[in-house]
């Protein structure tokens, strides 16, 4: 579904990403962990070109495109194959939680109006919020922006969900609902890239991990297998140092 | 003191007169606007883009139009302009007075409404740009659809003070002779010497209209801002409300008032 080739990425002189290959299958949901500045969200972003990569290739489904070089079409197809998920929500603050859903199914992919709405409608139902659907993102709870920014890319249908550290804003007690709300549409298929933090979810739900440091991937894996036993000596150490219970691994 | 006796009568006997010339008052004032709004996105686009020369030609307009009197500027584009124009061989000698006082009180807004876009835009945290970009919308289309609305409401306060500031400049129009309230209000007092009386009337004048466009802009801006309203009750004080809404030449000095961006900004660079 998804095939990273030799992504690189420098900031100036600061090489951020250095060559990573990646390639998630349909269905699959890939978690991607590792230290803070490792190159994550830099990478995630590589995918729909929100960040321009200095090299490689990205492709999702038939769509591809040169990472140095792409053409306007060619990143406009890579974001209607994908939707993002952002940590800080990016929810448009002049709409309603319905409005920030319809918006890209009206203006993007030209579904009508009343199609958009009950298609936007349902998806807000399902992630919990049928009663909320007309209020602003200022008159909602952060566990609540997370999920109408949920549900407007899973409205889109996209081939695959990109989420960056999509609970690390929350405060700790609004975690659990929205993990729920990505554990459930998980179950359902969609192709997904998950960077976080929450390494019980990513054991819970991921199909593979993938540690990075230091914009390169130094393993990956089952999740049950690489927390159980990781190889590589950094993985022990960044597993260590953010599971604090002792008896956190099988 | 200079002038006739003081009779009231005189106030309530001038002002249907210079009511007269509000239609004149108030077309100075909406032709300017009008014509600022186009000079203000003209002018603001190379600095929202960063275009290299353009950027620092926008930046001396902007900083003559608000570093120098108004009253100036009339006089420099009144008489200068035809000079300047007269090396080209344009004759503006028949062009009416009227055109020239448009044309530097649109100038003159036209350099507080860049800035004013400038800040309306900056305003509006990248995040919801990039939130827009990942949905599959176009440069355009983000801007239009999620940029802009909130620019122009984020600004509104701004613009109802330059729509008063420029009410209250076209009072200087008349000293290139043109028969706007204040005008009228000159040759009112040549005719009977009745100085406080007519100024009385005039001041009235402009201040209900004024007055009224507060409230215009306060309603527009109820409307427009609805969505950062906090639920009945949950309210964190009215951040964009009219009240604080700081003076023009505060405001416009750079000052822009940051919104919910604070934690959601990522400055991260465009795609
Ligand atoms: N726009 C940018 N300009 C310059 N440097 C950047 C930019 N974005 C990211 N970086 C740098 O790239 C490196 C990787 O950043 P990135 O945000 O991808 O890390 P991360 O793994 O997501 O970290 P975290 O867990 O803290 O979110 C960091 O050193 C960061 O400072
Ligand atoms: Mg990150």
């Amino acid at each position: 579904m998804i095939q990273l080739s030799r992504i690189t990425k420098s900031f100036g002189r600061h090489e951020v990403l250095k060559g990573i290959d990646l390639n998630v299958g349909k269905g699959e949901v890939v978690a991607i962990l590792g230290p803070s500045g490792s190159g994550k969200t830099t990478l995630l972003r590589c995918i729909n070109f929100l960040e321009r990569p200095s090299g490689g290739t990205v492709a999702i489904g038939e769509a591809k495109a040169d990472g140095k070089h792409p053409s306007k079409k060619d990143i406009r197809e890579l974001r209607l194959k994908s939707a993002m998920v952002f940590q800080h929500y990016n929810l448009f603050r002049h709409k309603t939680a319905l409005e920030n859903v319809m918006e890209g199914l009206v203006i993007v992919r030209k579904i009508p109006k009343e199609k958009a709405r009950a298609k936007s409608v349902e998806v807000l139902e399902k992630v919990g919020l049928g009663a909320k659907i007309d209020a602003y993102p200022s008159q909602l709870s952060g566990g609540q922006q997370q999920r109408v920014g949920i549900a407007r890319a899973l409205a889109l249908e996209p081939e695959v969900i990109l989420f960056d550290e999509p609970t690390s804003a929350l405060d700790p007690e609004l975690v659990g609902e929205v993990l729920e709300v990505i554990r459930r549409i998980a179950k359902e298929g969609i192709t997904m890239v998950v960077v976080t933090h929450e390494m019980g979810f990513a054991r819970d739900v991921a199909n593979r991990v993938v540690f990075m440091d230091e914009g390169a991937v130094i393993e990956e894996g089952d999740p049950r297998e690489i927390f159980a036993k990781p190889k590589q000596e950094r993985t022990k150490q960044f597993l260590k140092r953010i599971t604090p219970e002792p008896n956190y691994s099988i | 003191m200079p002038g006739a006796k003081f009779d009231i009568h005189y106030v309530f006997d001038y002002f249907p007169k210079q009511l007269s010339t509000l239609s004149l008052t108030l077309t100075i004032v909406g032709l300017s606007i009008l014509l600022g709004l186009g000079f203000g996105f003209l002018v603001a686009l190379p600095r929202l883009y960063k275009v290299p020369v353009l950027q620092r030609v926008s930046q001396v307009y902007v900083s003559f139009f608000r570093g120098t009197p108004i009253l100036i500027q009339l006089f420099l584009i009144y008489y200068g302009l035809p000079e300047v124009l007269k090396l080209f061989s344009v004759d503006v000698t028949r062009t009416p007075v009227l055109a020239f006082v448009v044309l530097t009180y649109s100038l003159h807004a036209g350099a507080y409404i860049s800035e004013m876009i400038r800040a309306g835009v900056t305003a509006v945290d990248r995040g919801q740009v990039e939130a827009a970009y990942s949905v599959g919308m176009s440069g355009f289309q983000a801007f239009v659809r999620i940029v802009l609305p909130q620019a122009l409401a984020i600004s509104l306060p701004v613009f109802a003070n330059l729509v008063i500031a420029t009410l209250k400049d076209t009072s200087l129009a008349f000293s290139l002779g043109v028969m706007e309230m204040t005008g009228k209000a000159q040759t009112l007092i040549t005719l009977s010497q009745h100085f406080v009386e007519t100024y009385i009337a005039l001041a009235i004048l402009y201040f209900v209209i004024s007055f009224i466009l507060e409230k215009i802009f306060y309603v527009l801006e109820r409307r427009l801002l609805k969505h950062e309203r906090q639920e009945a009750g949950a309210g964190t004080g009215r951040r964009f409300g009219w009240r604080s809404a700081p003076t023009l030449r505060n405001l416009l000095t750079g000052t822009t008032r940051g919104r919910g961006g604070a934690r959601a900004r990522d400055g991260r660079s465009e795609a």
